[in-house]
């Protein structure tokens, strides 16, 4: 199955490539003639999960491939040209849509159109590592393409992209500022987490097909473990675990924040069985529906904050 | 003459006796293991005596409707490969390699797509259009051209398993809000099972097993050869197509409520029939049997792969049922 996938997107993105790489070779002529006027000095090398990219100047017009990207660049008060947004715009979450303002749409995260990211003729492209890896080479002749983890990184792997992100946009400078900002704003709210605080907790995507727990090495996880919020799975190989009520029972969670996925849910079933109610989190009250596009999908310093804020809100006011 | 037959009813017995043994094991163990740990004395007297613990509410709402729908979808995809395989003299027959399983789950796919709210018990029915549909492609490529051949029908399969697939990973593709839990649906997995659930399998399973059983002559008879068939009077159309029907309800419904759970099948027949021999009237409900042993140990044994978390049961049945394809495929090779 996985195969089949693997030889059609290849046969796809030969496709394309073919048919691309006749107006690609004309559109980075053009730019190479209006970048030749800037400095060398403006180029530098960018280090990143495939290797190394050389960038030149100020990138403009610059493609996200992922939430996290978008998150970055917003912060940084650049508004990408495009945006793997999985065809709908209301993944953008609020406070980072009035930021960026218009955008295009280039497809899905996992099969973003080649085509249309090509037409808008980019100057830099932001992918993933587990979800771009293997179409690197298309996406660099394309434009200059950094590859970063995303969707597999905790939040230091965020942090660090988010410098790299700067690095590459020449903006390091604003970078370092907006990151010095970010920290002082994360150590005021770990300052609202009291130091005696011992309830565990459990962010989980919640699905009709099943409960999906983020464990302490997960983005969102990490995250609160890092204002002193620890996780109720300490364990486990994966970051995303799909566990059953039996395994809740067994981690007994203190607090949990649900990430609904869907109208029905494994939770209404489980809601009528004893077990569940009996579950720490469930006897006092302590779990919360919270935006899936937030919590999950953005990983971000705006969204970092965001969680923060919420999860604080939730649980101290 | 005489020591053959007792020799054979000895054999019987034996499998039986072991099968039911195998039986009994594995089903404690799925009541036993799991990431909730409960004493082993206490999953036994759970059984008998209420006494409103913790431990037995996990028992009894949690791993018993999990170990009861393995079992039977256990059996309802043996008895499954088994009639397949008798109405098409070949041992490779089987829901999986017959598109049929591959069908369900597309079908089941675009049902929980374009109508999310769709209930379970709805879905069954998506997976039975499904079913045979893969099956009817399957059937019609792999016998044209003069017979069915072991080798036409693995290509046919293969191919036609391929194609569905490919379609089903398109309409995930573009469906990304509900990708991670459609994936893990099409691994195959009865992790999460409840007595809905139950409720939805048991109609479907016992109406199959049942007509499974009244036809099992008919299937020892067809297993000769349609000629033979022909010459003892049966009613060849009658006899597929009511095996077709059997067969499409059986897979479908497994297929709606644990995903395509592969090689059970496959595997499940072809060692009974190397067993016992090939009277169906045994074949098939001893196929039950083990049908049911191989699943309930398929999903304990699943359970250790993440711990504490879930893993679809079919990723462990595959990993069985891969190398025993390949050894069949070799035999079935050099005898013709």
């Amino acid at each position: 199955m996985k195969w089949t996938l693997r030889i059609l997107t290849l046969a796809f993105i030969l496709f394309l490539a073919a048919c691309g790489s006749d107006g690609d070779d004309s559109a980075t002529g053009s730019e190479d003639k209006e970048e030749g006027a800037d400095t060398e000095e403006t180029t530098r090398v960018i280090e990143h999960e495939m290797g190394e990219t050389e960038i030149s100047g100020k990138p403009e017009k610059v493609v996200a491939l992922e939430f996290s990207f978008v998150d970055n660049l917003a912060s940084l008060g650049v508004s990408p040209v495009g945006i793997a947004d999985d065809n709908d715009k209301e993944r953008i979450i609020e406070p980072i849509r009035e930021k960026i303002g218009d955008y295009t749409s280039v497809g899905t995260r996992k099969q973003p159109s080649l085509e249309v990211i090509s037409s808008l003729q980019p100057d830099l492209i932001i992918a993933d590592m587990k979800r771009h890896k293997e179409i690197y080479d298309q996406l660099s002749e394309i434009a200059p393409t950094i590859i970063l983890p995303s969707l597999a990184a905790d939040y230091e792997g965020i942090i660090d992209s988010f410098e790299t992100v700067s690095m590459a946009m020449g903006m390091e400078e604003k970078g370092q500022e907006v990151l010095q900002q970010h920290k002082d704003r994360m150590e005021e709210l770990r300052a609202e987490v009291p130091e005696d605080e011992e309830r565990t907790v459990l962010p989980a995507v919640v699905a009709d097909s099943g409960y999906y727990a983020h464990n302490m090495e997960s983005y969102t996880g990490s995250l609160l473990e890092s204002i002193g919020l620890k996780n109720a799975i300490q364990s486990g190989d994966a970051r995303y675990n799909k566990i059953n009520l039996e395994q809740i029972v067994e981690f007994n969670p203190d607090v949990m924040f649900h990430m609904n996925s869907g109208e029905q849910t494994v939770v209404d079933e489980w809601e009528d069985n004893e077990l569940y109610q009996d579950v720490s989190a469930v006897k006092n009250d302590e779990v919360y529906q919270v935006d899936r596009n937030m919590w999950s999908r953005f990983r971000g310093l705006i969204s970092s904050e965001k969680i923060l804020e919420d999860a604080i809100g939730y649980l101290y006011q | 003459m005489k020591s053959e037959t007792s020799i054979h009813k000895w054999k019987l017995t034996v499998t039986i006796i072991v099968g039911f043994l195998l039986l009994f094991i594995s089903f404690v163990a799925s009541l036993s293991i799991g990431a909730y740990s409960i004493d082993f004395s206490k999953v036994l007297s759970s059984l008998f005596v209420q006494d409103g613990s913790k431990d037995e509410a996990i028992i009894e709402t949690i791993r018993l409707p999990r170990a009861v729908v393995g079992m039977l979808i256990g059996a309802s995809l043996a008895i499954a490969g088994a009639i397949m395989q008798s109405i098409t003299n070949n041992p490779l027959a089987s829901p999986q390699i017959f598109g049929v399983n591959a069908g369900a789950s597309l079908m089941v796919v675009i049902g929980v797509v374009l109508f999310p709210d769709l209930a379970p018990n709805t879905l069954v029915y998506f997976a039975f259009i499904g079913a045979a549909l893969g099956g009817v492609i399957v059937y019609y490529m792999a016998s044209t051209g003069g017979g069915m051949t072991p080798v036409k029908l693995a290509l046919a399969g293969i191919t036609v398993h391929l194609f569905l697939s490919s379609l089903i990973e398109g309409v995930v593709l573009f469906n990304e809000t509900s990708t991670e839990d459609v994936l893990f649906w099409l691994a195959g997995g009865i992790d999460g099972r409840n007595f809905g659930d139950v409720q939805i399998l048991l109609p479907w399973t016992l109406g199959g097993v049942v007509l499974a059983l009244l036809l099992s002559k008919s299937l020892t008879i067809l297993s000769l050869g349609d000629d033979v068939a022909r010459g003892l009077g049966q009613n060849i159309g009658l006899i597929r197509g009511t095996s077709a029907v059997i067969v499409i309800v059986l897979a479908g419904v497994s297929v709606a409520i644990a995903g395509p759970i592969g090689f059970i099948g496959l595997m499940i027949p072809n060692i009974v029939r190397t067993l016992i021999g090939s009277d169906y009237r045994i074949v098939i409900p001893v196929s039950a049997l083990l049908g049911a042993v191989l699943l309930t140990i398929s999903d304990v044994l699943s359970r250790f792969i993440a711990f504490p978390a879930e893993s679809p049961v079919g990723i462990v049945t595959a990993l069985i049922g891969a190398p025993f394809f390949l050894y069949l495929a070799r035999k079935g090779g050099r005898t013709a």
